[in-house]
């Protein structure tokens, strides 16, 4: 399908999947060497930034995050802006205040979250290319879900200038797409030292692809994990062996304090992140000015923020208290640390952890609607740990339950080290038989 | 967590909770410390830093410049004499 053909067919795609927020005006691509779409908490100036939240919408922003920046430099054409959990606070997309992307393998189930709408885009189109960001899992879990591949780069290696923050120390730009070359290609477009985000100065520069030799199973990787998961990722590690990786099993103990230490640190950064939307600089300006300043700033906030938002700044707003700080957000900072240094030390014996991706399936809209909190926060047992230690990690498809939904493997790298993942992609799509959704508008 | 306290937190953070979002919040968050309680048992680390990787200052000359117009800064903000709108203070 030509570039133009793409463009004219979007707001069709879109009826069915609900996978973009905006989608370009556009109709000839003109030159364009390649069509992608950004993740709506992504400045851009040519279309609303509303992050998922109803507070921003109107937003339009006078700059491009410098993501989307060197992308269109590079010969891109942004044609859409993708639907996501409200400030990536999820992890079905079922937190967007502007419509829930659906599975393209079966309609009634998650795309995952929180970039569930760039793992739409990417499995539906073939060769498009999605920029997510990752903050505890959104790139990683969408991709699993969606049958595509997705990659978290190293904490600091993509700018976060013009990102919407979720959590500072957290947050990490990457790329879902149905193409496993496109990872490498995409993620070297858009990283690089950027004097805006001073976290993206100390990079070196991205290695030489290096051949995947050997991966750690931590020994728990499959515990609480759904008998079909269990199945394809056993299929998965089958697979490697005879592509000639060496496969052994290792203890990770700290792994288990990953999620709790995560949603501390996650939610006390939102909590101050999100002061900033009080309806005066961004979106929605439509209050009664005759209230004292206090009063007014609660009445946009609480009117347009959405349940789980409120959520997580009061959690985070508690874990930063004073007497609870140090039982919370302090620890949980040194937990992060004995994590990182728990993958460094498994790393220097090998080239990646490996483990499933998510503990499940994509699971249906009707279930999802009576997880609680824990049991939703739960959900990204195996995704948190790279994301709280700054690891650059990759989903890959590696089978399919019996219903035909998607099933991933999670390779984690040590930091810097996306050479092997880049190149642990490309090997692994040769050799793995991927079944593309049926798609039809 | 009991209600009292959750109101605090909100009031903290500039929410209004209606009685209904005090309920669930109330449940939720004890639900969720409850979980959180593990942190307590996890092994103490040293030489932790905020970010995950090390960080260096970035610093820039000193010189003026302008990256965006100040017009472009204000579209879309409620603005007056080249004055930005906001509620009384008093």
């Amino acid at each position: 399908m030509s570039h133009s053909s793409v463009l004219s067919s979007l707001s069709k795609i879109n009826e069915k999947y609900r996978m973009f927020r905006t989608v370009t005006s556009e109709t000839d691509a003109g030159d364009a060497k390649f069509l992608f779409s950004a993740k709506d908490n992504l400045t851009s100036k040519d279309m609303e930034t509303c992050s998922g939240s109803r507070i921003l919408e109107g937003y339009r922003p006078p700059f491009d995050a410098t993501s989307i920046a060197k992308m269109r430099e590079a010969g891109g054409l942004l044609v859409g802006k993708t639907n996501m959990d409200e400030f990536g606070f999820g992890t079905f997309s079922t937190n967007s205040a502007f419509g829930v992307p659906r599975n393209p393998y079966d309609l009634e189930r998650s795309c995952g979250g929180s970039s569930g709408g760039a793992a739409c885009a990417a499995a539906v189109m073939e060769g498009h290319v999605a920029i997510g960001v990752s903050t505890g899992g959104s790139i990683c879990c969408p991709a699993s879900f969606c049958g595509v591949y997705g990659v978290v780069p190293t904490y600091g290696r993509v700018s976060r200038y013009g990102l919407l923050d979720y959590g500072n120390s957290l947050d990490k730009i990457g790329i879902i797409s149905s193409n496993a070359s496109d990872l490498g290609k995409y993620v070297e477009i858009m990283a690089g030292a950027d004097p805006r985000d001073p976290t993206s100065c100390v990079q070196p520069a991205i290695g030489a692809r290096r051949k995947l030799k050997s991966v750690a199973v931590p020994g728990d990787a499959t515990e609480g994990v759904s008998e079909d998961v269990k199945k394809a990722f056993k299929d998965g590690l089958e697979a490697l062996k005879s592509m000639g990786v060496d496969v052994e099993k290792v203890e990770m103990p700290s792994l288990r304090y990953a999620i709790p230490a995560y949603y501390v640190i996650a939610t006390s950064e939102a909590s101050t992140n999100l002061a900033r939307y009080c309806g005066m600089r961004y979106g929605h300006q439509d209050g009664d000015l005759s209230l004292k300043f206090d009063d007014y700033f609660t009445s946009f906030r609480s009117q347009y923020f959405g349940e789980e938002t409120k959520r997580r700044i009061l959690l985070g707003t508690f874990t930063r208290m004073v007497g609870f700080r140090d039982r919370y957000y302090s620890k949980a900072r040194r937990v992060r640390q004995s994590i990182i240094e728990e993958y460094r030390s498994v790393l220097s014996g090998c080239d990646a952890v490996l483990t499933p991706t998510m503990p499940f399936v994509s699971p249906k809209f009707t279930d999802i609607s009576k997880m609680t909190p824990v049991e939703s926060y739960k959900a990204d047992i195996l995704t948190g740990p790279p994301n709280i230690a700054g690891m650059p990690h990759a989903s890959m498809p590696c089978g399919y339950d019996r219903d035909g939904m998607p099933i991933g493997m999670q390779f984690v790298a040590n930091h810097w080290d996306e050479g092997v993942l880049f190149s642990a992609a490309e090997e692994w799509e040769k050799n793995f038989d991927a079944v593309r959704p049926e798609v039809s508008i | 967590m009991d209600r009292e306290t959750v109101e605090k937190v909100a009031r903290s953070a500039h929410l209004k909770l209606t009685e209904e979002e005090l309920e669930i919040f109330s449940r939720d968050l004890g639900d969720i410390l409850g979980y959180f309680a593990m942190l307590d048992e996890a092994p103490d680390c040293e030489g932790f830093g905020i970010d995950p990787i090390g960080v260096a200052d970035v610093l820039r000359d000193d010189e003026p410049y302008m990256e965006l117009e100040p017009d472009a800064l204000l579209q879309g903000m409620d603005t007056y004499d080249n004055y930005v709108r906001g509620p009384r203070l008093l």
